[in-house]
């Protein structure tokens, strides 16, 4: 009795204008959603042309910034134990405020464990000599520029409101942060902040060929009050990126949703009044409410189900088209939308649950009127 | 026979008609306010006015992306006609976790291009090493407050550095969205050295200077170098090292600003014509559910157009009748899927949900959209009704 309902339900005229209806709602959000896959993936494979570092930093887990971090140094001999780890550059950074025949200035000072290796992992150049002691520092170009120091002159730097007198034994470019900042051995720099043992952070590479987990091997074998951060973010900046435009992409898709809701009410609305005789007839023969109310669910299950089937198609095939056409127009465009599966059926299911929400009411409304009083 | 008094259409039949239509409208502003706010708001990045010229790499395919002579910032100021020359270097970053762009400037030759409202702190100075001033929008989305140090990790390079919030702008652009730093440390972060920077943007006088005349300075500069090391206004003050280099003219492009953010869009044929006949595109296919709405009206009203028109009204009268009553509703329609669209909009942008590569979209009400809206809806529920109401 059910499948004799559906089909006589089925066989109105409306039906293949309503499976249009939904079909056409259905390639719109596929054509869309395959057109910013394929503008995701072209970011994504631009972000791998970056040439990425192995770089990163170990902060202390609280800290809010670089120069509030403190690290116990002992954690340098830890890492130079990991065979994956290359390079490891305890690092001590502290604000002074320098002061010369020129004025003050509130200024950075970094205290680096081997300068060497500080100035040739930045492809830094130093003109002069390397720091030695804490009578001596090196200042990066931009620092000097502000504050007129040349290559010799004597400088006060005031830290914690203590005064000392240091020289200036090189200047340097390293097209960093560090341009900005004064450069002193790490234990001239324990030794001016009093605070032994604790740098603010420690700067390490991995090696090229080091495991692919190696830095969550890593974090597993560091203390917990400790975080590690890669210094190099290009992925994330492209992964950021491609969320806002799927952010505005799932609104604006809500936006259809609603369209399909109102769409399956319609359409529902359609088959009832078309139907009408034929539900006044089977309501007077005995069926049961139950079996009005399925069968219109039913059959804009079915509907729904046709019409996301035929829109995945339209949309898809529609959207290569028209990357096609552009591609005669601007060759120089290449565009190849595409659609995930997982996308495709996400679609699916919520065009479905859409359609279902849209047609209740009017599928309980034919369901619970009698006969007498259907529109014959 | 006249039925405009005649109420035969039963009001629930109507509003559900009205509803859809409604909702077509939404969908089809919606679509059009955003993408044409998208438009604009990328058009207006470097600056609005006809008076403001970008110098740029012109074989770059992002306006983030390319590099010139920093040098040539010097040289065009002291061109006749010519009041700033802002040398900028646009750089992404990661701030908090959150993916952001950070514009190193010359704070002193960047003020006379836009005018920033400090809300809160500073105005920043070139000499302001290790601090930056902050969008408010910006603020706002990371919580940031006056005073804070922040980190910041390198996209392009491997480079992190901290900054300090000096201060708090309000510009009521796109720029709300950014970090302004002092020239040298968005090159730090661009990868790139003293001597280049993304763009210059320069603001001129036009009855003095124009494009053709700066591209004819830069055309100079390439062909025949000036000889003399620093040559032009030190905008810099000395604080970086400014390297004269060599280039090919060819390399160089100079244009309108608003005209140069447009011809990147229109390489990808993306262009306000285009996204429109986007917006329409999406609209005619939701209006497949509307013509099955209006189909539907007048079928369920079958009885009494048979009636009517037992009575003698007309086809011809009939139709009128019905296009009149309906097309009242399809304006109000209209304007309520507009109304609805921007309220939508704002939530969504008052949520930080519209952005477009971390810059929030600013919509605007099109008014060549909203009367699209207008037409179309009219049109399609005039077609359909015609269409329905003659079928006996």
């Amino acid at each position: 009795m059910s499948l004799l309902t559906f089909k006589m339900l089925f066989q109105k005229s409306g039906t293949p204008s309503s499976i249009l209806a939904i079909a056409l709602l259905v390639a719109i959000l596929a054509s869309m959603n395959s057109i910013i896959n394929h503008i995701n993936s072209q970011a994504e494979a631009l972000s791998g042309l970056v040439n990425i570092g192995g770089t990163y930093v170990m902060l202390s887990k609280e800290s809010s910034s670089i120069t509030s971090s403190e690290v116990d140094a002992q954690l340098t001999r830890l890492l130079r134990s990991v065979t994956d780890v290359n390079y490891v550059l305890p690092q001590k950074i502290f604000k002074a405020n320098l002061t010369t025949n020129n004025g003050g200035e509130t200024v950075l000072v970094r205290g680096v464990e081997d300068i060497d290796l500080f100035f040739n992992l930045r492809g830094g150049c130093l003109d002069g000599a390397k720091a030695k002691g804490r009578g001596e520092a090196c200042v990066g170009e931009i620092l000097a520029r502000i504050v007129f120091i040349d290559l010799g002159d004597q400088i006060n730097l005031t830290i914690n409101g203590e005064a000392h007198k240091v020289r200036v034994v090189g200047t340097f470019t390293t097209m960093t942060q560090s341009d900005s900042e004064l450069i002193v051995p790490i234990e001239a720099a324990y030794n001016l902040t009093s605070s032994e043992g604790k740098a603010s952070m420690i700067e390490f590479t991995l090696k090229a060929d080091a495991e692919k987990d190696a830095i969550q091997n890593l974090v597993e074998f560091l203390p917990k009050d400790v975080r590690i951060i890669k210094i190099q973010q290009p992925k994330k900046f492209i992964q950021d990126m491609n969320a806002q435009t799927l952010s505005f992409l799932n609104l604006w898709s809500s936006a259809v949703y609603v369209v399909v809701v109102a769409a399956s009410h319609v359409v529902a609305t359609r088959l009832v009044t078309e139907a009408s005789y034929d539900l006044a007839m089977l309501r007077a023969l005995g069926s049961k409410r139950k079996l009005l109310f399925t069968s219109v669910l039913t059959y804009m299950i079915t509907v729904a189900l046709l019409g996301s089937i035929l829109g995945l198609a339209m949309g898809i095939v529609g959207a290569q088209m028209a990357s096609t056409a552009v591609r005669w127009v601007w060759p120089s465009i290449d565009t190849n939308p595409f659609l995930e599966i997982g996308q495709a059926l996400r679609i699916l299911l919520l065009t479905l649950a859409s359609s279902i929400f849209g047609c209740t009411y009017p599928a309980l409304r034919s369901a619970f009127k009698t006969y007498m009083e259907q529109p014959l | 026979m006249r039925l405009i008094g005649f109420r035969y259409l039963r009001r629930q039949r109507i509003l559900t008609l009205a509803s859809i239509l409604t909702l077509t409208s939404m969908l089809f502003s919606i679509t059009a306010f955003s993408f044409l706010g998208f438009y604009n708001g990328f058009n207006a990045y470097l600056g609005e006015g006809e008076d403001i010229v970008a110098i740029y790499d012109s074989g770059s395919r992002t306006p983030f992306s390319g590099l010139v002579p920093m040098y040539l910032a010097e040289r065009m100021s002291l061109v006749d006609g010519v009041s700033a020359s802002s040398p900028e270097v646009i750089a992404p970053g990661v701030i908090k976790d959150e993916s952001i762009f950070i514009r190193g400037i010359v704070p002193e030759q960047f003020s006379k291009l836009n005018t920033l409202t400090i809300v809160e702190g500073d105005m920043l100075d070139l000499a302001d090493v290790n601090f930056a001033i902050v969008g408010k929008r910006l603020c706002e989305r990371l919580s940031l407050k006056f005073g804070d140090k922040v980190p910041v990790l390198g996209v392009f390079a491997e480079q992190y550095l901290e900054i300090q919030i000096k201060g708090i702008f309000e510009s009521h652009s796109t720029m709300d969205d950014e970090v302004l730093v002092p020239l040298y440390v968005g090159q730090w972060l661009r990868a790139v050295d003293y001597s280049c920077v993304t763009v210059i943007r320069v603001k001129i006088d036009k009855g003095e200077a124009s494009p053709n005349k700066l591209y004819e300075e830069i055309a100079k500069e390439a062909s025949e170098p000036s000889t003399s090391e620093g040559e032009g206004e030190n905008l810099t003050e000395g604080i970086t090292p400014v390297a004269k280099m060599s280039f090919r003219i060819e390399d160089v492009g100079v244009e309108e600003a608003q005209k140069f953010m447009k011809s990147h869009l229109d390489r990808y044929g993306v262009t306000k014509e285009t996204l429109l006949i986007l917006s329409i595109v999406i609209f005619i296919f939701a209006s497949a559910s509307a013509t099955s709405a209006s189909t539907t009206l007048i079928h369920q009203h079958k009885h009494e157009i048979e009636i009517l028109r037992s009575v003698g009204a007309s086809d011809k009268t009939i139709k009128a009748d019905l296009l009149v009553k309906v097309f009242v509703w399809s304006l109000v329609s209209s304007a309520l899927g507009i109304i609805l669209a921007t309220a939508t909009l704002m939530a969504f942008e008052r949520v930080g949900y519209l952005q477009v590569l971390s810059h929030r979209i600013l919509f605007q009400l099109d008014p060549l959209a909203v009367s699209l809206s207008f037409t179309l809806i009219s049109l399609l529920v005039g077609i359909s009704i015609t269409r329905s109401a003659v079928k006996r």
